[in-house]
């Protein structure tokens, strides 16, 4: 079998993810080489994985998230014009960056062809970098996003009582595009199989509370909960409140809130 | 070469798409209404696959639209047709929330948000089916393989398993899970070649 055969032969796997970490980092390397076929082959091959996509069973969205997405965009472009410049721009730095990426994989790419026998050692040092360096980025992103939310003027920020006088309050802050930051400290880890959830309880008189994120305390009983497109909106919600529900969360509440703040 | 890469003016409905993203990038809200209500449902259905839970199922969903809405200068037509891309990203988002579920046990493959470049379909499958019987064709096609076989490549396109988990899953060699989704992936390739 050529060398180009047993590329070949992971091409289609790797347009399905399934690839084990040598294989890929094999396979990129090949790809980053410049192979035209190999290139070709792997856009038709992601077509076809695409196309799995029809074998999961038909399913309707509710008419309940229609409505709150496009309630969100015609917010977001009615806005636009105010926020778009702030939002859009790539800061320098991240430019710079990539750029620097950019001459490290090349030079990579460079180094493996002339030392083969490096080649994978060399791949899975800058895929190691790279993941690295995206969840630092990550990391920065959510925590400016926080930050955002924390000190921007038209946050509102509210407690959340513990109905257990014995349990601490829970601090919520809400901004009207930015999305729910929920923060407590010493909290206890729910049951096993269990997770805590946050709900958005509506203004309107009959319906129903609105499911939102399942999370845990971490190991020193913090909670740190980031809600970016939260399914309601500020105006329409009269509470949050925090259940103990099943692992894998619920679509309704199976047991009474353990804390609940007002929004308004 | 059977599957061209197909341009905007090659299917009626693939031109329509990339019109329509287009106009996202004049924030169209009309535009993207429509685009939702194209797609929405096949979206979810695959999310809800993925995640089997309907609450976060469209909270998914809700991100990957939001995406595409503020994000509309990802997707690039002249790089492939848009439903292949808008399902990948949707796949690639499900999978990130049932990896964070897991506390990442699971690697993620594919690392970025947008595929790169996608070969779009021969001009008259797009042309001759529409979303009912394309469903219908993927699954008498992949209905054809082994039992096995299909579990295997549901494993990896739906749980985003890797080989090695699939073999450990299924107690198979790995030289025999790697086959069985390989030829698969093939086999369905040439039933697709043979419906145009």
């Amino acid at each position: 079998m050529s060398d180009q055969d047993q590329f070949r032969e992971l091409i289609e796997a790797y347009a399905l993810g399934a690839l084990d970490e040598q294989d890929r980092a094999t396979l990129e390397a090949h790809l980053a080489a410049g192979c035209a076929d190999c290139s070709k082959a792997l856009q038709e091959a992601r077509w076809v994985a695409s196309q799995l996509a029809y074998l999961a069973p038909p399913a309707e969205p509710s008419e309940m998230l229609r409505a709150r997405l496009l309630q969100k965009v015609r917010a977001e472009a009615s806005t636009a014009n105010s926020s778009a410049s702030s939002r859009g721009r790539v800061p320098y730095w991240l430019w710079a960056g990539a750029a620097a990426l950019l001459v490290v994989t090349l030079y990579s790419t460079w180094n493996a062809w002339r030392l083969q026998m490096e080649i994978q050692a060399v791949n899975q040092r800058a895929a190691a970098e790279l993941q690295q360096r995206q969840q630092l980025q990550q990391q920065l992103d959510a925590a400016k996003h926080q930050a955002h939310i924390l000190m921007d003027p038209t946050s509102k920020k509210f407690p959340m009582w513990p109905h257990d006088t014995q349990m601490p309050r829970l601090e919520a802050t809400w901004h009207p595009e930015m999305g729910i930051f929920v923060t407590g400290e010493k909290i206890p880890m729910p049951g096993s199989h269990r997770v805590l959830q946050l709900w958005l309880i509506p203004k309107a008189p009959g319906s129903k509370p609105m499911p939102s994120r399942t999370f845990w305390p971490d190991a020193q009983g913090k909670v740190v909960v980031m809600v970016d497109n939260p399914p309601e909106v500020m105006a329409e919600t009269k509470a949050l409140a925090i259940t103990e529900e099943p692992a894998g969360g619920s679509s309704q509440p199976t047991s009474t809130p353990m804390w609940e703040g007002g929004v308004s | 070469m059977f599957l061209a890469v197909l341009t905007p003016k090659d299917s009626p409905e693939v031109s329509l798409d990339a019109t329509l993203v287009n106009r996202l990038l004049h924030r169209d809200v009309s535009a993207f209404e429509q685009l939702y209500d194209r797609h929405s449902r096949i979206v979810y259905a695959l999310v809800l696959r993925i995640l089997q839970q309907a609450s976060t199922a469209e909270e998914v969903v809700q991100d990957v639209f939001l995406q595409l809405w503020r994000n509309a200068a990802r997707y690039q037509a002249a790089r492939g047709p848009f439903v292949p891309w808008l399902l990948t990203l949707a796949r690639n988002r499900a999978l990130d929330h049932l990896r964070l579920k897991s506390e990442r046990q699971r690697r993620l493959e594919d690392q970025s948000e947008e595929p790169i470049a996608i070969a779009g379909a021969p001009p008259e499958y797009e042309k001759a089916l529409d979303e009912k019987r394309r469903a219908e064709r993927i699954r008498a096609l992949i209905g054809a393989l082994n039992p096995q076989q299909k579990r295997a490549i549901e494993m990896a396109y739906f749980e985003g398993l890797s080989h090695t988990e699939i073999a450990e899953a299924l107690k198979e060699p790995l030289g025999t899970v790697k086959s069985w989704i390989r030829n698969g992936l093939l086999r369905l390739k040439e039933g697709l070649q043979a419906t145009s």
